[in-house]
Order: C-alpha cells, then structure tokens, then sequence
C-alpha cells in the first residue's frame, strides 16, 4: 500500500527511498528523479517533508529553488501586464 | 451548531446539487454528500479537499468549464457547471483506478519497459494518452480583451493577512505616518484565525477592523507571484484579482505563514483525511456539522484546541496524540486508522494535526535564508531580533520564521511591525 | 565518486554532451574517463531546456545529423536502459510576413533533398493540425511530422549510469580551478584535488569560455540567457511543437500534459552565466502565446525557469582539438540545440576520441573558421 509523499504527482514515500538508494542525495535530485514538488501545488505540501527525510539519512537538506511563480497564475493576467492601464 | 440552508442548486457532471451560494465549492460538495472530488494524475486515486487553504493541489476540479479550479478557493453560485476531473467514467467508479493496483508501492517510470520496442513505443502511447489533468478550458479571451498591468509604490508591503501580517501592519500604521498595504490570497483576511477554534471570523475582523482603522489597506484574492529581483531593480508581482500589479515599497513585511503537511502512513491521502485546520475551518469558519466520529492526530497546542473544541459541541472525538498511525481503512472515504500494536480505530474523518510547514518561498526568493526546523514545521526563514532578514529592507513574521501558531505569530507581528515602523522613522 | 588521480580523457561539464562522449568513449574501449560536474547532475542547460528534436533546419549538416538523432532516439531507451518519452508529434514553423516565406521554401527544398518530409501548408492546413490556433495574422507554414520532443533529464542520468558501468567516473560537485598543460598532458586542478589528464575534452556549454581560458584559450561563444515557462498539467490536445518565426516564440505540450514555452528577451549579462527568473520574460511569452492560441489564456503558468544557451558568433557549434593546445578538444557552442544534436554528436565525437575516423561535420564546425572567416550562417535558431 502507499505512503503517499507527493499528492499532486502521486509520488510515494518508497518512490523517494528509491531515488535516495540510486545515490541522489539532494532535494534538487530527488524533485527531478520523483517528479515531487513538480505538480500544481509546487511543493507547498511535500517539500519539507522530503527535506525531513533526507535529514533522516544523513543528508543536509536545502530547499530546491523556489520557481516563480508561488501562485499559479492565468497567461491572461500576465499577457498585458507591461501595459499600464 | 449548524444553521446553513442550501439555497442555490449546482450541477455536479450534469446532477443537480443543493448547496449554499457563496461557500467553497470543496465545502457545500462535502456537506451535500460527496466524497470523491477527483482522481490524482498517476495512479487515480481518489482526491478530495485537504487543506482547505488553496495550498495543497487535492481539490482540483473542472468549474464553468475552465480546468484544474481549486475547489476549495472557488464559490459556490447559483448553475455552476463542477465536473470531477481525471476520471472515467465518474468520480467515484474510475476504471482507470486499477493503475493504483498495478503498482502497489509506486513505480519508476524512468526504467520501466524500456525494451523490446514494441512495449517501449506501446507504454509511451498510454502513458501520453493518460497524462494530463484537466481538459484544455472551453474558453479563452482576445488579447485586447484582457486586463492591462498596474504599478504600485507603497512604503510598507505586508504580505499575508494572518495573525502576523495584520498586526505588523496594523502596529506599522498606527501614528499615521506611512501608507501600509496587506496583500492576501483568500478571499478575508484573517489566515490561521479563521481556522483556529477560539478565534475564527469575529477575531478575524476584529483584528482586520482595528487594521482598517488605522489606515491600512488590505487587498484580498490578492496573491503574491513572486520576488522579481532583476525587473525595474526589484518588484514584487502581485496577482490581484487578475490585474498583474507590479509593487515596490520601501519595507517588505513576509507574514505568508505555513502550509498544512500529511502525515506519512500507508493510504494517508484517503479523502475523509483532513488537515487539522481544515477541520478546524469546517467547524469554525463554515460551520458546518461534523457528524460522526473525528481521529485526531498530533499532539501540538492546536491539535488539542480543535479536540477541545468539536467534544464541547458534541462531536466524537479520538484523539490519538502520542499513537503510531500504520494505516488507513476505507475505499473511497476514510473508515478508520491501524495504529502501531494492532488497535483499530474507526472514525469519519481525520485531522491531521502535523506540525504547519513555514511558507518561506517568497521571502526566500527575496534573499532571506533559511533553515530545517524539524519544531518550526520545515524550511524557516531566519530573522533578528527585529524580525529583519540578512537582505536590506526584507523582514519576516509569524509562522514562515517557523510555525508558533495564532498568538506567538501575532505577538511576533506587532513586535516586527514596531521595529518596521522604527526602521522608516 | 571519488576523483581518480590519473585518467586518459577527462571531461569537463556532466550535461548531455560530457555524458554523452564519455558513454561512447566507454563503449568503444575507453574507460579511462572521468567526468567532472560543478553540481549535480542537469542542473546546467542539458537539463533546464524544452525537449525538442527537429530536422528543419537551414543546413544540410544539421540537417542530416538530426536525421540520424532523432533515429538514435528511438534506440535510446533499449540501449540506456532509460525512458526519454520521445513522441514525434512534429514541428510546425508559422510565418507571419511574406519574407519568412521564402526562407522556409528554400529550406523546406533544402530538406526535401535530404529525405526529410517536410512540407510548406496554408494557414488553413495549419488550423486542421492545431485547431485552436489564431491563424489570421498567418501567411504560411512549415510542417514535418517527424520531429518531436523528448524528456530531458533522463538522457543524463542514461549516459551516466551506463558510462559508470563500464568504468567511467562521473564526478558531481566537483569543478576545475585551474589547467596546467605539462606537455604530455595536463595537470588539472578541480575543487575536490587535482588530477593528471592525457586529454581534456571542454563540453561545459555556456561555461565552456571560462574553462578555455584557463588554457589561454579565448572563445568566440557567450552565454545567453533563456527563459521557459510551464503550464498547469492539460490532457493532451497538442500533437506539434509549434514555432513562430517573427517572434522566436516555441511552445508544446510534454508527456506530463503542461505547456512548456519559451521566448527570448534581451539580457545583459556581459558573457556571465546567469539563471535568474524575470517578470518581463512572463509578461512577453504570455502575450506571444495568447495572441497565437487565445483558448490558454485562462491557462496557469507553475513555474518558470531559465538555462544558459551557448551563443556562437554564426549559430553554428565549435568542436575539434584546439589548434594551439594539443590535447584539448572542444565540444561547445551549440547555441541551445546541442541537447537535440547531442546523441548523434557525442557517438561520433566519443568514437573519434577512441580511435576512429575524424567525423565529417568537425569540419564545417572546426574552431579555425572564425579566424578564417569562413562562416556558415544557420538560420533556424529559436528563441
């Protein structure tokens, strides 16, 4: 049964040990090989709680870097933007 | 307890629903008897609204036609079109739901069937076909029918109307010298106090009122974007109710508070699994009846306020502080939890009380640092005394410095927004 | 990985190309090889870039080395034991002024003649492809079915598992401060202890003038700055990459449903490598792609990012052993499609390096034509 870690990309917590046994060691390589953080929430839900586990083995976790934007935003609020109304 | 009167009809996949206008969609579908909200993109598990704080992605649904809506942030009105999503052929019957058994663990894509060809070229072929989570939006809109941007230019930028944000702003304002804006994405102010059993709305508005009072403007569905700092020598990027608004001030204040995180236990993203300060808004803020039996897991001053709370209103309460949860039971809706040394508890629904993860992107984007805290929930941004950061101008408050929870963020805020207002004086 | 003291072919940059050639270096003999990576493993261009794989392109050399990459492609998941989701999709270029369409005619017959299918189609023709497409301001268009996209990041970690298990030592984390050429050699100092090279290949991309000059080395190429942007996760509707002309703008949809889109704007950078996200690159690419496909405007952009191309002065890549220091050969400015050309270059780059014959393309790419003055112009560059 799963242990989910990431609900947006349905990543599991096995999913997470497997990457971390494969040798990546930092949040920025396990985000790549698992596809957590990746989803609609960016990593609002799981990214500290995969940091805990790496902690859990020894590794020294910094946080992968926050792409904007923080909140999802339409292509349509961003389109006209530069144009000051 | 409840004194909600459904009075406008929704149409769910085409069903009529009753419900009441202008409550979340994830909530009046819930109260009316819905489960399944939608699949998740992989696996097809059943989805429905974890956090209730337009944080966690569970809720996504299709809404008058456009895709991946969060329920939970989106009103109810009357004939709204709500369509589960990712599913087939309804929410709750998901044939594709077998990938879940499939794979029982999880899988790596990255090395499975990557040969003979035949069965590469076959998986690439489901694998494009089932990817995807919303269908493309119905509509779109011209070009010139879209909104034009805004520049804004204020002293004190606070971003997140919580505990913390309110009062550094209202403590910033308060001899009049300074023009002070609070951004924020929900739909009031408030934060963390809307959901907390023994404040909720009334001390919301208090606090915001009191704000108001003193000169401080607070914009709401208002979200931060994020910190540009090479575009015009540093903007912050505020979505505002779908008007791009390009912010400078001369002191940023980041009082984004923290995100609702899961506990790990097997099945631990059932629908019927909860953030605890979604329950906590269910009970407080929505008022709705929680009926049944509420597993409440976590042993942190919040987790015993909302046990506290929904026992005094009658409800059944287990709080399982200090147990070891294996895993949960139930098919589409949570039936009950394993706890380490064979107990079985049954119950309703679970609020799961783990420590709140500090949302520090936007402040990190600003330059701040920060530090895993297993105490302060996750990555914490780390502030002085003063609540300033190690960059000029940028200081942080409340629960992004590491979750403390309402009072300490609110107490953190004035003392920040005293030092902020000391800092321009 | 520990760094070993002594090696014949040391590689500097572990993206696609560094990977790539120490894979076919491995695989035809040589396994004296170590690959130095300043961080992990994609986190340069190889591994920030949109995926696309196409054969129009203006000359016959790419042309033709995009045939075979894209055929090696196909191979790479049965022979890298990895998956890299390449779905042939095609590639449809749009022209919006009269000019761009006889660009794309002569490179269309340039094309034809190389056995490649592509074929110039009335704005309607386009529409049939892509329904939601605005095609009003359009004059015409290039579409070849053919071409396609692919996952990126899976390529590195094949060529480097792959590389690691015939002997290769891919080194993470490490990055060279200093290259001492000893005559029979060269002497490298990295972050991680030194190290003693027969050869040195520079494949480190935008970085790669920092890591020439450090043998006297000065290279024509720069890096620029290239933006991206992702989109909320969609079911798929998109079968092409689509590309405008006039404006560089490039957008498809990936395996995981999102639109994944990119534009330039200008940047000044001043031939450092920056990786910065900008609001104005958001504001441009939003507009560019709602006045193409109106239907997304109330699409989310997640997240966005950016990568360093590798900008030569004729768009065209440098590779070969640098004349004036035997022993150091360059594999670099490839001017953001080396990661599409990478398969089929590093095969004969690495195969080169083993023993076999001079590939025909280091010709045309060979590091003395710029002082020469002898440049081929490549036109099909995006973005």
């Amino acid at each position: 049964m799963k242990t989910i870690v990431c609900r947006c990309e349905d990543v599991t917590l096995d999913d997470v040990r497997h990457a971390l046994a494969l040798g990546f060691r930092d949040l920025e390589e396990v985000k790549r090989y698992t596809g957590l953080g990746t989803g609609p929430c960016q990593g609002k839900e799981c990214m500290a709680l995969c940091g805990f586990i790496l902690a859990e083995r020894g590794c020294v976790p910094v946080p992968f870097t926050t792409r904007p934007p923080v909140a999802a935003v339409a292509l349509g609020t961003l389109a006209r933007g530069d144009e000051e109304g | 307890m409840s004194d909600r009167v459904p009075d406008c009809t929704v149409f769910l996949d085409g069903s009529a629903v009753r419900a009441v206008a202008g409550e979340p969609v994830a909530v009046g579908l819930w109260a009316a008897g819905v489960r399944v909200l939608s699949r998740s993109v992989k696996y097809h598990r059943p989805r429905a609204a974890f956090c209730l704080a337009g944080h966690c992605g569970a809720c996504l649904m299709r809404i008058d036609g456009q895709p991946n809506v969060k329920a939970c942030q989106t009103a109810l009105r009357e004939g709204q079109r709500i369509e589960h999503q990712n599913s087939w052929p309804a929410g709750e019957h998901d044939l594709l739901g077998a990938a879940d058994a499939v794979f029982p663990r999880g899988m790596d894509h990255h090395t499975m069937f990557t040969s003979p060809r035949a069965a590469n070229a076959l998986l690439r072929k489901m694998v494009h076909r089932l990817g995807g989570l919303g269908r493309l939006p119905e509509r779109g809109g011209e070009l010139a029918a879209l909104p034009s941007g805004r520049r804004r230019k204020v002293d004190v930028a606070v971003i997140g109307a919580g505990p913390a944000g309110l009062a550094a702003a209202l403590t910033c304002a308060q001899d009049g010298k300074r023009s002070v804006v609070v951004y924020d994405e929900q739909d009031r102010p408030g934060g963390s106090l809307l959901s907390h059993p023994r404040f909720g709305i009334a001390a919301a508005d208090a606090l915001a009122a009191e704000a108001r009072a003193v000169g401080v403007e607070l914009r709401c569905h208002a979200a931060a974007i994020a910190w540009y700092p090479e575009d015009d020598g540093g903007l912050l990027a505020i979505d505002d109710g779908g008007v791009l608004t390009k912010l400078t001030a001369r002191r940023y204040i980041y009082a984004t508070g923290s995100y609702d995180v899961n506990a790990l236990f097997e099945n631990n993203d059932r629908p019927g699994i909860w953030a605890a300060r979604a329950v906590g808004l269910l009970a407080t803020r929505y008022r709705v009846k929680l009926a049944g039996r509420t597993a409440i897991l976590g042993d942190g001053a919040y987790a015993h306020a909302l046990a506290e709370a929904l026992a005094s209103a009658g409800s059944n309460v287990e709080h399982l502080a200090s147990e070891r949860v294996l895993r949960a039971r139930g098919r589409l809706w949570v039936s009950g939890l394993d706890l380490e040394g064979g107990r079985r508890v049954r119950c309703d629904r679970v609020a799961v009380a783990a420590v709140p993860a500090p949302a520090s992107e936007l402040a990190r984007q600003h330059g701040a640092a920060v530090e895993l805290r297993a105490k302060g929930g996750g990555f914490a941004c780390l502030v002085d005394g003063r609540g300033a950061t190690r960059v000029d101008q940028v200081y942080a408050c409340g629960d992004v410095c590491g979750f403390v929870g309402v009072e300490a963020a609110r107490a953190h805020g004035h003392s920040v927004g005293r030092a902020v207002a000391e800092s321009l004086a | 990985m520990s760094l070993p003291r002594e090696t014949d072919v040391l590689i500097v940059g572990g993206g696609v190309m560094g990977l790539g050639i120490a894979y076919h270096l491995a695989k035809n003999g040589v396994r004296d090889v170590v690959v130095l990576e300043r961080s992990y493993l994609n986190y340069g261009a190889s591994g920030r870039n949109g995926g696309g794989v196409r054969m129009q392109w203006s000359t016959e050399t790419n042309i033709r080395l995009m045939q075979e990459s894209i055929e090696l492609c196909k191979r790479f998941a049965g022979e890298l034991k990895i998956n890299i989701w390449l779905r042939q999709g095609g590639y449809l270029f749009l022209a919006r002024a009269e000019a761009e369409r006889a660009r794309m005619e002569r490179n269309i017959a340039l094309q034809n003649r190389c056995g490649v299918p592509t074929r110039l189609i009335s704005p309607a023709e386009a529409k049939r492809i892509v329904p939601e497409l605005e095609v009003s301001e359009l004059v015409c268009a290039a579409h070849n079915p053919r071409d396609g996209i692919v996952f990126p990041w899976p390529f590195l970690w094949g060529y480097a598992n792959q590389a690691a298990a015939r002997g290769v030592a891919i080194c993470p984390f490490t990055s060279v401060e200093r290259i001492v050429p000893t005559g029979a050699g060269f002497r490298v100092q990295t972050s991680r202890g030194e190290v003693r090279a027969q050869r040195i290949v520079n494949a480190a991309g935008a970085w790669s003038p920092e890591v020439a000059k450090l043998v006297g080395i000065e290279l024509p190429n720069r890096p620029h700055r290239h933006e991206i942007l992702s989109t909320e996760p969609l079911k798929p509707f998109l079968k092409p990459m689509v590309s405008l002309l006039s404006s560089g703008l490039y957008f498809s949809q990936s395996m995981r449903g999102e639109i994944v889109t990119g534009i330039s704007v200008e940047d000044h950078d001043d031939g450092h490598v920056k990786m910065g996200s900008r609001l104005q690159f958001l504001t441009k690419v939003a507009r560019e792609l709602v006045r193409v496909m109106p239907r997304l405007s109330q699409v989310k952009v997640l997240r966005q990012w950016a990568g360093p191309y590798d900008v030569s002065p004729d768009g065209n890549p440098i590779v070969g052993e640098a004349p004036s220091v035997p022993g150091f050969y360059l594999c670099c400015g490839f001017v953001g499609h080396g990661f599409m050309m990478a398969p089929v270059v590093t095969k004969y780059y690495g195969e080169f390096l083993a023993g076999s014959a001079r590939p025909a393309f280091f010709d045309p790419w060979r590091p003395t034509r710029f002082a020469e003055g002898t440049l081929v112009k490549e036109e099909m560059i995006l973005g």
